[in-house]
């Protein structure tokens, strides 16, 4: 018997991926934005990734193309030292989506452990962790940041990244105790209490499959928040100046071009917050798509 | 209901009109010589207004603004050679002994202060005292302090002669004394103590009573400097009447001596925190008057396109140079700084950071090319001009034993070489310079960044402490020979100038950042380059030359920094409003601190258009 059910359920297995997968692109299919979004991200991704590797490590700069408004040559013109901005965005990219990448893990890990922890726990475990992420979520964090960045050099992105998500778990961890709270008390939760398995097996295939959507949608949310912080604090000037960054981008083109006074320069201002609305623009259209593929009554609406 | 909203809604429209009123209409009251109106500046020095700070020209964020509510005795000029030249302010003459020994002061035969109060001798002379509390460079207690005054003597109610101390004389000692401010003794004399004078001539001596005195006096700056004087009292041709977070206001002084002249009837300092906010207030046509502000080309274009704006240019005595920390390894080898030297295209650097505001140095000199041509003409062409040339860059780098691998120079035992090149934040110009170096440099094989610090105090802090490789340092700081050469060779490279006397301290001690050798060969001959620049201190402009001369060849071939652009005094004025504007050299550049257009309203050489 038993060698007759394993290539059943390996294949039901199969079966049930492909469904999957046939209701993702169906899902997709239905609003043409929601591919748009997902091209985007991947687009975004393959910059960060791949698209430094296309310049040399210094762009060169041409002293008679200073500040230079966007041209077939130069789509988004010329920065002050005569570089392509174009270039500069693409160079730029890796240490804005590094940081929010690492920003992005720190905070659904953190935030995620804690949580479930916290919700599946219950009792004095819970109050001493809830105590702590209210505390926490009572700093505000700009300020906190401006403070910090006149002790901490974030010279590198995984820096960076790590104070930002350290800053940003709290949110998620209520959710997710919330979530948790509610998930325990339903039925499958308690037949599997009955069956007698681990907490490990309960928490880690139960519980957490359940969640997955809810904590990938918030990953994404932490993507775009990270961004505007690092790139707020950089556009602030508190941060190490580092020519490879949007947000020094915006500094320079303020402060440095005349962006707000002279229109050459609005190439310059123009092409990075670009870029930042085009990558919110692709989390929010992912997330949509996501909501529906995972959320059974969107679906079958 | 919709009633009540359009009663409040009229209300509000009512009492914004008559709040706003108060800044358009008064402006035409009050007839004067000048033609009346409301003239619009800001203060270039000083960003950032405090509405709370008291009208105290010694306080940090006073709202005493020099030449406009403010007076010195004189309006110290930067002449290219002589320290000594003046406009009037409350002296309306003076004469300097021919050996600098002493400075006889006529005031202002009809000075009065908005109060009515006449000024006398007697403010000049708290104002003296004042200054010694605070420090200036003629009125020091230091002992053997350089140019200091020895005695100060009131001759009669509007004549005062004070002497210069002989032991260690200073050829711009009249230079310090003009640039006293003076302030109302029936005002301020209670920061002052009774018996203040006999403390500064115990302070004289030597011991421990003369040391004690000392700290008493200097204890008193601090009373200075937190004093507030309920009302502004003036004696200048405007008077503070409010300020507020976005502009503080300032109405003529019917009683300044020269009242009939003065045009505006109003002067309004508006508020600002960066360039960037300056470029915007010229664009609009909104001020009359700026001091110098770094801008890019596009942005001068725009602010020379708003109309009746014109930019003025003229000699401005500093320059900037890249300085390095010579305690770093490669810096101490002269061969690394040469290798730099001709990597860097000034004219490049200057064309991407200062267009407009900036010439590319000719060379390192030490000297503002212009002062080079005034003090050491012969001298200049001798000197190397470090022209851009990749061979002759690698050729030194060779000589000080840099290896070459895979393109790229790296240090003698092997270790990477990367150029750190540190600037404020704020200073745009600063940075675009040093990006630019940095491209530079990186094109000729040299690895390089570009590290900025959030503000310029913090900047010279950790510049100071030794904490940094490169950065950039103003210099050539004239018109007096000594100011210029002891920003290479002063306390910042290792020599102290206490008592007239000059020692050298170790790299690392004493503000010793730049850590240079304590003797360079010049034409065969040792020199020691900080007690030569010592002996410029005392010496006429003859003996001055030179001395400037071997210093210059010293500077050129040791390179403790390199020269990189000499600024050129550049002023934003506008003509719709008011005319007249100076376009001598000489009247455009005035001494650190000084608001020029208050300068020239006083002397009544603006006029309102009306």
């Amino acid at each position: 018997m038993s060698a007759t059910l394993i290539p059943e359920s390996a294949s039901a297995a199969g079966t049930m991926r492909r469904n999957f997968w046939r209701g993702v692109w169906r899902v997709m299919k239905r609003k043409p934005s929601r591919m748009a979004g997902v091209v985007i991200v991947v687009g975004f991704a393959f910059m960060g990734v791949f698209g430094p590797m296309f310049y040399p490590d210094h762009l060169p700069g041409d002293i008679n193309q200073i500040t230079k408004p966007p041209s077939w040559e130069h789509w988004f013109g010329t920065d002050p030292q005569g570089r392509d901005v174009l270039a500069l965005v693409i160079t730029g990219s890796r240490y804005v989506l590094l940081c929010a990448a690492v920003t992005a893990v720190i905070t659904v890990v953190a935030g995620t452990a804690i949580g479930l922890f916290s919700g599946f726990k219950r009792g004095r475990w819970d109050t001493v962790l809830m105590r702590i992420t209210d505390m926490k979520l009572t700093i505000p964090g700009l300020p906190l940041l401006l403070v910090l960045a006149t002790v901490w050099k974030f010279g590198s992105p995984m820096q960076m990244g790590l104070v930002l998500g350290l800053l940003g778990w709290g949110g998620v961890a209520r959710a997710v105790r919330a979530q948790t709270l509610s998930l325990r008390e339903r039925g499958f939760i308690e037949a599997a209490r009955g069956l007698g398995l681990s907490t490990t097996h309960i928490v880690s295939k139960e519980l957490l499959p359940s969640m997955a959507p809810y904590i990938a949608m918030n990953m994404l949310i932490s993507v775009t928040g990270a961004v505007y912080a690092q790139v707020g604090l950089f556009f602030l000037g508190v941060l190490p100046y580092e020519s490879d960054n949007w947000g020094v981008m915006l500094n320079l083109a303020v402060f440095q071009a005349g962006a707000m006074i002279q229109p050459n320069a609005l190439g310059y201002l123009l092409a990075p917050l670009l870029a930042i609305l085009l990558l919110t623009l692709g989390i929010v259209l992912v997330v949509d798509a996501m909501d529906e593929i995972f959320n059974p009554r969107l679906r079958e609406e | 209901m919709k009633r009540l909203a359009a009663v409040v809604a009229l209300l509000g429209l009512a009492t914004a009109t008559a709040c706003s009123g108060g800044e358009g209409t008064t402006n035409t009251s009050g007839s004067s010589g000048g033609g009346g109106g409301l003239f619009t500046t800001i203060d270039v020095n000083r960003p950032g207004l405090e509405p709370s700070a008291p009208p105290n020209p010694y306080a940090p964020k006073g709202n005493s603004f020099s030449a406009f509510n403010s007076m010195k005795l004189g309006w110290v000029k930067n002449h290219l050679t002589d320290p000594n030249v003046a406009l009037p302010g409350l002296a309306a003459s003076w004469e300097i002994a021919p050996d600098n020994s002493s400075i006889t002061l006529k005031l202002q035969p009809n000075a009065k202060w908005s109060d009515g109060k006449p000024v006398t001798a007697q403010d000049v002379q708290l104002s003296i005292g004042i200054a010694y509390t605070v420090g200036s460079t003629a009125f020091a207690v230091t002992p053997g302090a350089a140019g200091a005054a020895g005695e100060v003597t009131v001759v009669d109610d509007q004549t005062l002669k004070i002497t210069q101390n002989m032991d260690n004389p200073s050829p711009k000692f009249a230079r310090g004394v003009l640039d006293t401010t003076v302030v109302p003794a029936h005002v301020w004399s209670s920061v002052l103590p009774a018996d203040f004078w006999d403390k500064i001539k115990t302070a004289r001596g030597e011991g421990a009573d003369a040391e004690k005195a000392r700290e008493e006096i200097t204890g008193l700056g601090e009373k200075v400097l937190a004093f507030a004087p309920q009302k502004d009292v003036s004696a200048g041709p405007f008077v503070l009447e409010r300020v507020n977070p976005g502009e503080a206001l300032l109405v003529k002084n019917k009683n300044f001596f020269n009242a009939a002249n003065v045009a505006p009837d109003q002067v309004k300092f508006l508020n600002y925190t960066g360039n960037e906010q300056i470029w915007n207030y010229l664009t609009s046509g909104k001020l009359d008057h700026s001091g110098f502000v770094a801008a890019p080309t596009d942005v001068m274009n725009r602010i020379k396109a708003a109309p009746g704006s014109e930019v003025i240019k003229g000699y401005s005595p500093v320059a900037v140079g890249l300085a390095f920390n010579q305690s770093k390894k490669p810096y101490d080898n002269v061969h690394v700084r040469r290798g730099l030297a001709h990597l860097i295209n000034r004219e490049e650097v200057t064309k991407v950071a200062s267009p407009e505001g900036g010439t590319a140095a000719t060379t390192t000199s030490g000297i503002h090319q212009k002062a080079a041509q005034a003090w050491i003409p012969e001298t200049v062409p001798q000197l190397e001009p470090y022209a851009p040339d990749l061979a002759k860059a690698e050729e030194e780098f060779k000589k000080a034993g840099l290896q070459k691998k895979d393109g790229k120079w790296a240090l003698a035992d092997g270790t990477p070489w990367k150029v750190s090149m540190h600037a404020p934040s704020g200073f745009s110009d600063w940075l675009s310079a040093q990006e630019n170096i940095k491209s530079q440099l990186i094109k000729g094989g040299v690895d390089a960044e570009v590290v900025t610090t959030t503000d310029y105090p913090l900047y010279l802090e950790e510049l100071a402490a030794g904490k940094y490789d490169a950065g950039f340092w103003l210099m050539a700081l004239g018109p007096a020979p000594y100011d210029i050469f002891q920003r290479l060779y002063g306390a910042s490279n290792g020599w102290t100038n206490v008592q007239g006397k000059v020692s050298h301290s170790a790299p690392g001690k004493n503000g010793n950042w730049m850590g240079g050798p304590e003797e360079i060969e010049v034409d065969g001959e040792k020199i020691n380059p900080g007690e030569l620049t010592g002996e410029l201190n005392s010496a006429t402009a003859e003996e001055a030359k030179p001395i400037m001369a071997k210093l210059a060849k010293a500077a050129n071939q040791d390179l403790p920094v390199i020269q990189l652009w000499d600024y050129v005094n550049t002023q934003f004025v506008n003509n719709s409003r008011f005319t007249g504007w100076p376009h001598d050299d000489e009247i455009l550049r005035l001494g650190t601190g000084v608001l020029a257009s208050g300068v020239w309203i006083q002397a009544g050489m603006i006029k309102s258009k009306k």
